[in-house]
C-alpha cells in the first residue's frame, strides 16, 4: 500500500509541464482507466475467496433464500443404525490423526432446503434453536471450514425435533450429504424423538452409523460410550429471569408443576398431596384462564394461580415425572430455580450423564416407589440437600442455560474419547466454581512414606562463597541418607574452582553452571536430580548438624507432601495497614519455612507451602529493611494465588525423646537443638 | 508528438503498475490477519430473519404428547428398576444369603465363601435376605450347577463367578444379575451387572500383597513402556518415540528392551494392554505395580467401573492412533503422572488386593443402589481410604469425614469433647474433669460409666455441660458410635488418665491439623520377633512409636462408626476380653484406614512418675496381651501398623528463650 502511495505522488509530478486542459483531459482519463482496472481486479479476484469460504456471500441472507436440493424418490436411505455401535468399531479416529492441542475439528455442512420429487418440503428449513446450536459450534474452536480436514461432521439438517420432519426422506437427505459414508463421523442433535403411538426413545430417522445426540433415551437404545444423552432444551428458562435462590428450607417440600401427566400418576400425586398438605403442591394447567394470558407461564391448584416457573423457587423438590417421552424440558426450569429434581422415569438416561454425577443433584426414583417418595426424600439430610441445591443451579448454568452450552457440552465428551489422555477430570465438570476454589488437590495424596534408601539430594546455591561453600559441603556430606550434591554455581562471570581443589566427599558431586544469576535457580527440577528428597540449602547454613539434617530429611519422609524446614517464619495480617506483614522473632507459629534450608518433593508445585515442621534453630539475623521486603513478597503473592495459602501452625517436628530425661547416647538423634 | 509518447508511456506505466497492485493485493489480503478483510465470516452465516425462526418445540405442543400410558421395557432384557425388588429389602438395607453350593468346593471358592461371610451383609436365613447370591462354580466338563431350589425366575438372585465364562451357555439367568470378571462390553448391562477383576488363582482370601509402589513419583532410571505379552509376562521397551512396541510393522526398529518372566511384575512407568480378553489379569498386575495401565480399546469392562472413575488410574486409549498415544504420553506433565500412579495404588489396596476386598466391594455396590440417595458419593469411592472404609452410614456428606478436608476447603469442628471411661474401681475423676474442662476448646464432657458401682448423684460444677452415660461394662463400650457426641474430635480418656489443660490445648491444636490420625501422649511400639516368630509390642520408651494409648488421645468420631461396623465380632470380643488389646485393636483400624503412624505429643514427665497405671501391666506386656497382637494381625490379614520416629511438639519447646514468650510453658514444667 505505502509503495502505491509513493507512485501516485511522483505521478502528478510529471503532470505540470502539460498544458492544463490536457492536464484534466489525462487526469480523468487516468481516474478512469483506474477504476476500470480496480473493477475487473476484483472480479478477477472475488472468485477466489468463494472456493474457500462457500458461504462468505450469503452472509446476512435470508434462510428462505438457502439452495433448494430435490431428492429423487427412490435416492438412498441409511441402515436403520447399528445398536453394537462403539467409538473403536464405528468411529474412524484417522480422520482426527495427530492433534497438538487434541481438539476435534468439526465441520457443518451448508444449510440447504430439502424437497421431494413434487416439490414439497420434507422439513422446516431450521429452527431457531438448531440455527444457535450451528452457530455455537460454528463460533468455538472446534470449527474448521476445511473439510478434508474434519473429524465430525455435523449436518445442518434439523432434527431437533422429530414430530416437524418426515422420516424416510430426512434420511435420504442425510444420505446424500457430501462426506456421509454410512454415517460415519457424523453428530445427530435430537431433543424430542419418537413420535405416537409409541414413542420410540431415540429418533426414528435411519442413520446408519451416525452419532445421536438425542434428549430423551433409555437404557435400551443408548448406546454407552457412543450416543451422547443432552438435555431437552426448555426455550422458557432462557426468556425468564430467576435470580439465584440460596440454599435452604423452603416453602413446599414437594412440587409438581407439569400439565401432561399420565392420570394414574396424577392420582398418586394427589394421593401424597392429601396425606402430606401443606408440603405437597401438585400443579395442572389453568382450565378457566381468559384468553389473553398466556398459559406456558401459569399454573393453578385448584382455583390458585401460579407463576412459572417462579413457583418452582418455592420449592426444595421438583418432580420430574416422564411423559411419554423419557426427557422432558421441565428438567431444566427445574434445574433453573435450584430445585432437587426428583426424577421419575425409570431406564431414562439422565442428560450428560457420561460424566455429570447426577447423584449430586438430583434424586432418582422408580416409577414403582412412587407412593414412597415422600418417605424417602424426608430421609436425606438436610445438609445433603442444601449440597444438591446448589449443584442443581450449577448444572443448569454450566450445562443448560443455553443451546450454546449444550452444543459444546456435547462436543467436549466426543473430544474426550478420542483424546482420553487430555480429558476433563470428573472434578472439572463435577465440581462448582466455589468448590474449585475452596480446595486444595495435594499432589502427593497416597499416604506412602518413602523408603529411608533413597536418600536425598541437596542443592547448594552459590555465588562466590567458596570457602564457606565448600564447609557447607563437607558438613553435609557427613549426613547418612545424602546420595547426590549439586552445586548451582550462580557466578556467570567467574568460573568455578578446579575440580582438584574441590573437597572430596563420598557421594557424587556435580556443578551446574546457570544462564542468569537468579536466587529461583535453587527451585529449577534439574535432570541431575534422581531422588524425590531435594534439601536447598545455601552456602552459608553451616550451623546445621549432621543429626539435624538427617532428622530433618526423617521428617520429610514421614510428610513427603510439605516442606520441612528449619528458621520458622509468621506471616501476619497487619491491621493498620491492612495487608499481610512478615514476623520474625521467636513466636509460638509458623506459617513459612526459609529455603535457606528445606527438605522438599521434587515434584510438589511449590504453591503448596501449607505447613512446615520446624528444629529449633534460628540461622538468619535479619535486619529491618529486610523483613520489610519480605512483606511486600507477601502480599504480591497472595493476590496472585487470589488466596492467602499459608497456613500457621502451633508445632514443630522433633525426635521422639527430644531433651527427655533419658540417656543421650541411647538417642537416635542425640546432637540437636544444641545452639 | 513527444508529449503524446511520454502520456502513452505514462498511462502504460501506470497502468501495468496498478495490475501489479491488483495482483499483490489479494496476496497482503491474506497475509495481514485481523483486518477488516480477514475477518470475513466464514462458517455458519448469520441469518437476516434468524429472529424470525420458529422454535424447535413451540409453546403448547409439549403438553398434549403425553397422554399415553408408558410402555413397558422392551426385549427380555434387565435393568436395575425393571428387574430388582428393592421393596424386599427392608430399612436395614442389604442382606445377603449364599445358596448352599453342591458339589466339592475349590480353594477359591472357599475364600468366597469366607468373604462373604465374614460380611456385615451377611444372613443365614433366605427369608430374611434380599439378595440371593449363587455361587457359578468353574467346572471343568463344563457342565452348569444346578439352578436351586428358591431360584423364582432369577429374581433378586445375583450369580457370582471370579472367571470370566463360568458356563458355556449361561443357563437360564432370568432376571438374576452377573457379576463376574471381565464381562464383555457387548453382553454387559451397566447399572445391573457388576463387573469384577479377573484374579489369579492364589489371590489371598484377606490383607493381600501391598501396592508395589514405594515412592511417589518413577525412579528415573525406570523405562516409559511396558507391553503386555500374549503368553503373560511384560515386555519393556525404551522411550524412543520412532518405536511403536505394540505393533508388529515396526519390529526391527525397536528400543532396548527386556522380556520378563510370566508372574513378574512390571516395572515401568506405563502398561500398555491390549484389548483382547485374557489382558486382563495384566490389568491387575500392572495397578499392584504401580504402574499406570494403558488400555488399548479394551473390549470389556473395567472393574466395578460402576463406581470407580478408571480416567484417574487407567487410560483408555484408542489401539488405532498407537503414535499418538504414545506421544501423549511422553509429553503427559508429571503431575499428572504422579497423580494417576498414586491413583493405581489406592484402588489395589482399596478394592482388588484379596478375595474378600473384591467380594466386598460388589455386596457394596449392590447395596449403594439399594440406598439410591444415600449411597457413597463418588468422592468417597475414588479417594483415599475409599468406599469400603468410608461408610455412608455415618454421613453422606463428605465434609463429615476425616478424610477430605483437603479437597473440600473445610475444617472439623472447632471445639472436642471429652469422653471419659470409669471402669472397674469407679472412682469419679474429678482432677481430670476439670484440666480438660478448663480448655478452651472443650465442648462437653462424657462420662461412661462402666463400674458395678452406681455413679455418684453429684458431679463438679464445670464449665462446659457434664452427661453421666451408663456403659454396658464391656471395653469395647467406650468406641460405640454414642449420639451424645456433638463435635468431630473426641479426647478419649480413662478415670485414671492424667493431663494438664495446656498439654489438652496443645494436643488438640495438633489433631487439627491431621484430622485424620490419632494423637496421643504415651506410645506403644511394635516389633517382629525373630526369636518367636511373632509380633511383640513394647511400652518401653524408645525412639520410634507406633501405637498410642487410648486411654488419652484424640481422635474423629467417625472411627467410632468404624470400630462398631466394620471390625469382624471376634476381633472385638477380643478386645472385651484383654482390655490392653482394646487399644492394639483402635491402633490397628486407624493404622489400616490412614496408612500412617499415629502422632505423639509432649506428656509431662510429672504424670509418669505420679502414674505408673497408666501403662498397663508395667514395661512389658503379659503373654495375653502379647497374644492379642499377633491375633489382631491374623485377623487383618497383615500389620497394618507403621512406626514414627518424631513427636510434634510447640514451636519454642524447651528452647533458651523466655518462658514468658512461651505459649505452652507448664508442657516444660520438671
Amino acid at each position: 500500500m505505502c509503495a502505491s502511495v509513493k507512485y501516485n505522488i511522483r505521478g502528478p509530478a510529471l503532470i505540470p509541464r502539460m498544458k492544463t486542459k490536457h492536464r484534466i483531459y489525462y487526469v480523468s482519463l487516468f481516474s478512469i482507466v483506474l477504476l476500470g482496472l480496480i473493477a475487473t481486479g476484483m472480479f478477477q479476484f472475488w472468485p477466489h475467496s468463494i472456493e474457500s469460504s462457500s458461504d462468505w456471500s450469503v452472509e446476512k441472507r435470508s434462510v428462505r433464500d438457502v439452495p433448494v436440493v430435490r431428492l429423487p424418490a427412490d435416492s438412498p436411505v441409511p441402515e436403520r443404525g447399528d445398536l453394537s455401535c462403539r467409538m473403536h468399531t464405528c468411529f474412524d479416529v484417522y480422520r482426527c490423526g495427530f492433534n497438538p492441542k487434541n481438539k476435534i475439528k468439526v465441520y457443518i455442512y451448508s444449510l440447504k432446503k430439502y424437497v421431494d420429487e413434487l416439490g414439497v418440503p420434507v422439513s422446516n428449513t431450521i429452527s431457531r434453536e438448531y440455527n444457535e446450536l450451528l452457530t455455537a459450534i460454528s463460533d468455538s474452536d472446534y470449527y474448521t471450514d476445511d473439510i478434508s480436514r474434519a473429524c465430525l461432521f455435523v449436518p445442518s439438517i434439523d432434527v431437533l425435533n422429530q414430530n416437524t420432519l418426515r422420516i424416510k426422506e430426512t434420511a435420504q437427505a442425510l444420505a446424500q450429504l457430501s462426506r456421509w459414508d454410512r454415517g460415519t463421523n457424523h453428530v445427530l442433535f435430537n431433543m424430542l424423538p419418537g413420535g405416537p403411538p409409541d414413542y420410540n426413545t431415540a429418533l426414528d430417522v435411519p442413520r446408519d452409523r451416525a452419532l445421536l445426540a438425542g434428549g430423551g433415551f433409555s437404557t435400551w437404545t443408548y448406546r454407552q460410550g457412543y450416543d451422547v444423552s443432552i438435555p431437552v432444551y426448555s426455550p422458557l428458562s432462557a426468556e425468564v429471569d430467576l435470580p439465584e435462590k440460596g440454599p435452604g428450607p423452603r416453602r413446599y417440600f414437594l412440587l409438581s408443576s407439569q400439565m401432561a401427566i399420565h392420570p394414574e400418576y396424577r392420582e398418586d400425586l394427589e394421593a401424597l398431596q392429601a396425606r402430606h398438605g401443606e408440603s405437597v403442591l401438585v400443579l395442572d394447567k389453568c382450565s378457566n384462564l381468559s384468553e389473553g394470558v398466556r398459559s406456558v407461564r401459569t399454573r393453578c391448584h385448584k382455583h390458585q394461580v401460579f407463576d412459572y416457573p417462579q413457583v418452582l423457587q418455592e420449592a426444595t423438590f421438583c418432580v420430574v415425572l416422564r411423559g411419554a417421552r423419557l426427557g422432558q424440558a421441565v428438567l431444566s426450569d427445574v434445574l433453573h430455580a435450584g430445585c432437587v429434581p426428583v426424577v421419575i422415569a425409570d431406564s431414562y438416561v439422565l442428560p450428560f450423564s457420561e460424566v455429570l454425577d447426577w447423584k449430586r443433584a438430583s434424586v432418582v426414583v422408580p416409577e414403582e416407589k412412587m407412593s414412597e417418595v415422600y418417605s424417602i426424600l424426608q430421609s436425606i439430610p438436610q445438609r445433603q440437600i442444601e449440597e444438591m441445591q446448589r449443584q442443581a443451579r450449577w448444572f443448569w448454568e454450566a450445562y443448560f442455560q443455553s443451546i450454546k452450552a449444550i452444543a459444546l457440552a456435547t462436543l467436549q465428551i466426543i473430544n474426550d474419547r478420542i483424546y482420553p489422555y487430555a480429558a476433563l477430570s470428573y472434578e472439572e465438570w463435577n465440581d462448582p466454581p466455589t468448590v474449585k476454589w475452596g480446595s486444595v488437590s495435594n499432589p502427593l495424596f497416597l499416604p506412602l512414606i518413602p523408603p529411608q534408601s533413597q536418600g536425598f539430594t541437596a542443592i547448594v546455591l552459590t555465588y562466590d562463597r567458596v570457602e564457606s561453600l565448600f564447609r557447607v559441603i563437607t558438613e553435609v556430606s557427613k549426613v547418612p541418607s545424602l546420595s547426590k550434591l549439586l552445586v548451582v554455581w550462580n557466578n556467570q562471570n567467574k568460573n568455578p574452582p578446579e575440580e582438584s581443589l574441590w573437597p572430596k566427599i563420598r557421594v557424587p558431586l556435580k556443578v551446574v553452571r546457570t544462564a542468569e544469576n537468579k536466587l529461583s535457580n535453587r527451585f529449577f527440577p534439574y535432570d541431575e536430580i534422581e531422588t524425590e528428597a531435594v534439601l536447598a540449602i545455601d552456602d552459608d547454613i553451616i550451623m546445621l548438624t549432621s543429626d539435624e539434617l538427617q532428622f530433618g530429611y526423617e521428617v520429610w519422609r514421614e510428610f513427603p507432601d510439605r516442606l520441612v524446614g528449619y528458621p520458622g517464619r509468621l506471616h501476619l495480617w497487619d491491621h493498620e495497614m491492612n495487608k499481610w506483614k512478615y514476623e520474625s522473632e521467636w513466636t509460638n507459629e509458623v506459617s513459612m519455612v526459609l529455603t535457606g534450608a528445606a527438605f522438599y518433593h521434587k515434584v510438589t508445585p511449590r504453591k503448596k507451602f501449607k505447613c512446615p515442621e520446624c528444629t529449633a534453630i534460628d540461622g538468619l539475623s535479619l535486619d529491618q529493611t529486610h523483613m520489610v521486603e519480605r512483606s511486600e513478597c507477601i502480599n504480591k503473592f497472595a493476590s496472585v494465588f487470589g488466596t492467602m495459602p499459608l497456613k500457621v501452625v502451633e508445632h514443630r517436628a522433633d525426635p521422639v525423646l527430644y531433651k527427655d530425661d533419658f540417656p543421650e547416647k541411647l538417642k537416635s538423634f542425640p546432637n540437636i537443638g544444641s545452639l | 508528438m513527444q508529449s503524446w509518447r511520454r502520456k502513452s508511456l505514462w498511462l502504460a506505466l501506470s497502468a501495468s503498475w496498478l495490475l501489479v497492485l491488483l495482483r499483490v493485493f489479494p496476496l497482503l489480503r491474506l497475509a495481514v490477519p485481523g483486518g477488516p478483510w480477514a475477518s470475513a465470516p466464514q462458517g455458519w452465516p448469520r441469518w437476516l430473519d434468524a429472529e424470525l425462526l420458529q422454535s424447535f418445540s413451540p409453546p403448547g405442543e409439549l403438553p398434549e404428547d403425553a397422554l399415553q400410558l408408558p410402555h413397558a421395557p422392551r426385549g427380555g432384557s434387565c435393568n436395575w428398576e425393571a428387574c430388582f425388588d428393592v421393596s424386599k429389602c427392608g430399612a436395614g438395607g442389604l442382606k445377603v444369603f449364599v445358596h448352599p453350593v453342591a458339589g466339592p468346593l475349590s480353594a477359591a471358592h472357599r475364600r468366597i465363601l469366607a468373604s462373604i461371610e465374614s460380611s456385615r451383609y451377611h444372613s443365614a436365613s433366605p427369608d430374611e435376605a434380599c439378595l440371593l447370591l449363587f455361587l457359578s462354580l468353574e467346572v471343568p466338563a463344563g457342565e452348569c450347577s444346578p439352578l436351586p431350589q428358591q431360584w423364582n425366575g432369577g429374581r433378586n438372585h445375583l450369580v457370582l463367578g471370579l472367571h470370566p465364562a463360568p458356563c458355556p451357555q449361561n443357563f437360564q439367568l432370568g432376571q438374576a444379575m452377573v457379576a463376574k470378571a471381565s464381562p464383555t462390553v457387548d453382553t454387559f448391562r451397566p447399572g445391573f451387572d457388576v463387573a469384577l477383576p479377573l484374579l489369579p488363582e492364589a489371590h489371598p482370601l484377606r490383607g493381600g500383597a501391598p501396592g508395589q509402589l514405594r515412592q511417589h513419583s518413577p525412579h528415573p532410571g525406570v523405562p516409559l513402556l511396558a507391553l503386555a505379552e500374549e503368553r503373560g509376562g511384560w515386555r519393556t521397551a525404551g522411550t524412543d518415540p520412532s518405536v511403536c512396541p505394540w505393533d508388529g510393522r515396526c519390529e526391527q526398529d525397536r528400543g532396548p528392551e527386556k522380556t520378563h518372566p510370566e508372574g513378574a511384575l512390571p516395572n515401568a512407568t506405563f502398561c500398555l494392554i491390549p484389548g483382547h480378553h485374557p489382558d486382563a489379569l495384566h490389568f491387575l498386575q500392572a495397578l499392584q505395580a504401580g504402574c499406570i495401565p494403558v488400555l488399548l480399546s479394551p473390549r470389556w469392562e473395567l472393574p466395578f467401573s460402576e463406581v470407580i472413575d478408571w480416567t484417574k488410574a487407567a487410560i483408555v486409549a484408542d489401539k488405532r492412533l498407537p503414535l499418538q498415544v504414545l506421544a501423549a504420553l511422553q509429553e503427559m506433565p508429571p503431575t499428572r503422572v504422579l497423580a494417576l500412579r498414586q491413583q493405581t495404588q489406592f484402588l489395589w489396596d482399596a478394592y482388588f488386593s484379596s478375595v474378600e476386598k473384591v467380594v466386598h466391594t460388589t455386596l457394596e455396590i449392590i447395596q449403594d443402589r439399594i440406598f439410591g440417595a444415600s449411597a457413597h458419593p463418588s468422592l468417597l469411592w475414588n479417594s483415599p481410604p475409599g468406599a469400603l472404609l468410608a461408610l455412608p452410614i455415618f454421613s453422606t456428606s463428605p465434609s463429615d469425614f476425616p478424610f477430605y478436608y483437603l479437597q473440600l476447603g473445610s475444617h472439623p469442628v472447632g471445639r472436642f469433647s471429652a469422653l471419659i471411661w470409669v471402669g472397674a474401681p469407679g472412682q469419679p475423676p474429678l482432677k481430670l474433669i476439670q484440666a480438660v474442662a478448663g480448655s478452651q476448646h472443650c465442648a462437653q464432657i462424657l462420662v461412661l460409666w462402666s463400674s458395678e458401682k452406681p455413679p455418684p448423684p453429684r458431679w463438679p460444677e464445670t464449665a462446659v455441660p457434664l452427661t453421666v452415660m451408663d456403659g454396658q461394662r464391656k471395653v469395647s463400650d467406650r468406641f460405640v458410635p454414642h449420639r451424645a457426641i456433638s463435635t468431630d474430635a473426641i479426647l478419649s480418656l480413662d478415670a485414671h488418665s492424667s493431663l494438664t489443660t495446656s498439654e489438652v490445648d496443645f494436643a488438640f491444636l495438633v489433631w487439627q491439623s491431621f484430622p485424620e490420625r490419632m494423637v496421643g501422649f504415651l506410645t506403644w511400639n511394635h516389633f517382629w520377633d525373630e526369636a518367636q516368630g511373632s509380633w511383640g509390642y513394647t511400652a518401653e520408651r524408645a525412639n520410634e512409636f507406633s501405637m498410642v494409648l487410648t486411654s488419652a488421645a484424640f481422635y474423629h468420631r467417625y472411627y467410632h462408626t468404624l470400630f462398631t461396623h466394620t471390625l469382624p465380632k471376634a476381633l472385638r470380643t477380643l478386645a472385651d476380653e484383654a482390655p490392653t488389646c482394646v487399644d492394639i485393636l483402635m491402633n490397628f483400624l486407624v493404622a489400616a484406614v490412614t496408612k500412617l503412624p499415629p502422632i505423639k505429643v509432649p506428656y509431662g514427665k510429672q504424670h509418669l512418675e505420679a502414674r505408673p497405671p497408666l501403662v498397663p501391666g508395667g514395661r512389658e506386656p503379659p503373654p495375653a496381651a502379647r497374644d492379642c497382637i499377633n491375633q489382631m494381625a491374623a485377623g487383618f490379614g497383615y500389620m497394618p501398623l507403621v512406626s514414627s520416629r518424631l513427636r510434634l511438639d510447640p514451636v519454642l519447646f524447651k528452647d533458651p528463650v523466655s518462658v514468658l514468650r512461651k505459649k505452652y510453658r507448664s508442657l516444660e514444667k520438671p
